[in-house]
């Protein structure tokens, strides 16, 4: 039998949920939770992985990157640690507050190993920066219902183009990065 | 405000202040609409826009209200000014101004102060908020001093919103803008439709004369805001939504018309946000309790409530003809608050430009199936973000009869898009 996401950690002690994210697009990849959740695992692994990228950002910031960083975050109820695996997953895990900490470090690193040998060998074909762009602000604007119909008025391009942003060309994608720019409040996108 | 210098236009439930149709909305519809503008044009045009607009709005009214206080010489008029916009809900204002030019310094203004409690924490504000109070600004500094309408530029160097202290203006004197046709009593007059009642009608009617009692006696709290329902109200010139909402149309409909569709649903959307927030802000309210008895418990006493609400804030006389659950609901007013500006500004057309009640309709439909007042809902952003990320339930609106385009009456459909 094929062992799964589930298989290799539904016995570890503490463990609430776990997530793989495909990065650099942070899509879910896997899920799992020990109890049924109302949570969306979609949005969490998203923003799992835009947490790992702007991590990655700040450390380069402080010249203190490193390949094997790790975050952890200590939330009322929960202890949350997210780790990158070989560059294209990021693994969340959720555990119980109440978990050793020293039990959590030991626990991930049995649970890598599993987890490293489910994972598909491929190349992860990333896409298009329009494309990664529209979902990030979907997943950030502060009246995302809305937000399709805000970047379609400030750009000029159509809703029907914005929908399959892969086609956009050059000088349209740097309108849509400044109209998301605009409606985030930011700077630049680190995308 | 006294019911003395408030004013209905009987059956049609058009609100004026010192003879300016005037109009109750929350921050949650002026944020979106004022989004909506600088979307369309950019923010540099939407701020000329909505300076010239409030400039002109506040010019109307203050010239009606500094009438009927008797303010004349500069220190009545400034007095005046600071009064009324703090009444309204728009905050507090001080102005120093030597008749060439001068600044202006803000604190608690309406639109910074509720973009940084909606928003602050979420995205970091880049451009100055506070275009309304710029153009009430400019239009009192040209009183106190006697010039000609609408010949004081005002321009927003700090703002709260930015993290600021507080929000300052700069002011100077300019080239008077071209007149345009005056919107007051008698031109809403001209345009209105008979009078007619619909489903619900004593109900409605009995509880909108209790919130129209009510709303009298709000005004601005110590730092003129109005924080009421869970909202930030505030009472406008309808001049000024009417013009930036329309102004922005003609301008892209010249510039970039495949984007007009784009533009006329986020209108909508702005009506949605204010009826979602708003109403449902007050049908959940202690104060509505008080008011009707009892939170809503049916999609129909939440449809008919809404009537009465929008009658009590200058909406319209806004009545229900039909409403059947899960399926469809007709809501027909003989003029919303934008028919007189549209009708006197621009004429009529068959195009459907009743963008608010529109979205309001929709919005009705949504709080009558997806809200339940006896669970004390808390009307913020992540309830109205939980409920529309995904639009679970769509509905589609069709306005079926036009008063721009000759009608007898303003009437949208709105049944479920399967």
């Amino acid at each position: 039998m094929q062992v799964g996401l589930k298989q290799t950690v539904e016995n570890v002690e503490f463990l609430k949920a776990v997530f793989i994210t495909i990065m650099p697009d942070c899509l879910l990849y896997d899920a799992w939770s020990r109890h049924e959740q109302t949570w969306s695992a979609e949005d969490v692994a998203s923003y799992f992985g835009d947490l790992i990228r702007a991590n990655r950002e700040a450390l380069k910031a402080l010249d203190a990157w490193s390949s094997k960083m790790q975050i952890t975050i200590e939330a009322a109820d929960s202890l949350l640690v997210l780790t990158e695996i070989e560059g294209d997953f990021v693994v969340g895990f959720v555990f119980d507050k109440t978990a050793p900490l020293g039990m959590v470090r030991l626990y991930i690193k049995r649970m890598l190993e599993g987890i490293r040998a489910i994972l598909p060998e491929f190349a992860v074909e990333e896409r298009s920066r329009s494309v990664r762009i529209i979902e990030f602000v979907q997943r950030y604007a502060p009246d995302p219902h809305t937000v399709m119909l805000r970047v379609s008025l400030q750009t000029r391009i159509p809703l029907e183009e914005l929908e399959d942003a892969s086609g956009l060309d050059e000088e349209q994608v740097e309108h849509l990065e400044e109209a998301v720019c605009n409606i985030l409040g930011l700077d630049k996108l680190n995308i | 405000m006294s019911e003395e210098i408030r004013q209905w236009i009987p059956n049609q439930d058009l609100l004026f202040l010192a003879k300016t149709p005037v109009v109750y909305h929350c921050h949650h519809y002026n944020l979106a609409l004022d989004q909506t503008i600088e979307d369309a044009l950019g923010f540099k045009r939407a701020a000329e826009v909505k300076r010239a607009a409030a400039r002109e709005a506040a010019t109307q009214l203050l010239t009606g209200f500094c009438e009927f206080v008797d303010a004349q010489n500069p220190s009545e008029i400034l007095q005046a000014s600071k009064q009324l916009m703090q009444a309204m809900g728009h905050g507090s204002l001080d102005i120093l101004w030597d008749g060439e030019a001068g600044e202006a310094h803000g604190e608690y203004l309406h639109y910074s102060y509720s973009w940084k409690e909606k928003y602050g924490d979420r995205v970091k504000c880049k451009t100055p908020r506070d275009q309304f109070a710029a153009g009430w600004a400019a239009a009192t500094a040209q009183m106190i001093s006697g010039l000609p309408p609408c010949s004081v530029e005002a321009k927003e160097l700090e703002c709260y919103a930015m993290r600021q202290p507080r929000c300052r203006f700069e002011l100077s004197k300019g080239e008077p803008e071209a007149p345009r046709p005056t919107i007051g009593i008698a031109e809403s007059e001209d345009v209105l439709r008979s009078h007619f009642g619909g489903l619900y009608e004593d109900e409605i009617e009995k509880h909108a004369a209790v919130l129209k009692d009510f709303t009298a006696g709000v005004s601005g709290d110590e730092r003129g805001l109005v924080e009421a329902f869970g909202v930030f109200v505030t009472m406008t010139p309808s001049v000024y939504y009417n013009r930036i909402s329309y102004d922005s149309l003609m301008i892209l409909q010249e510039e970039a018309p495949a984007f007009v569709p784009v533009l006329e649903a986020l209108l909508r959307e702005a009506g949605h946000v204010c009826v979602f927030n708003t109403f449902g802000g007050i049908l959940a309210s202690p104060e509505w309790e008080s008011v009707a008895g009892s939170a809503p418990s049916s999609p129909e006493e939440i449809v008919w409530q809404s009537m009465s609400i929008a009658r009590a804030l200058g909406f319209g006389h806004w009545t229900v003809q039909e409403f059947e659950r899960n399926k469809r609901l007709v809501m027909s007013t003989p003029v919303s608050y934008e028919t007189p500006y549209y009708m006197t500004r621009h004429g009529e057309t068959q195009e459907h430009r009743h963008y608010v009640f529109q979205g309001a309709a929709v919005a009705l439909m949504q709080l009558a199936h997806r809200v339940d007042f006896l669970t004390n809902p808390v009307f913020d952003i992540p309830f109205y973000a939980q409920l529309f990320k995904n639009n679970k339930l769509k509905w589609k609106h069709e306005e079926t009869r036009n008063p721009l385009a000759g009608d007898d009456r303003l009437e949208v459909v709105v049944t479920l898009d399967e």
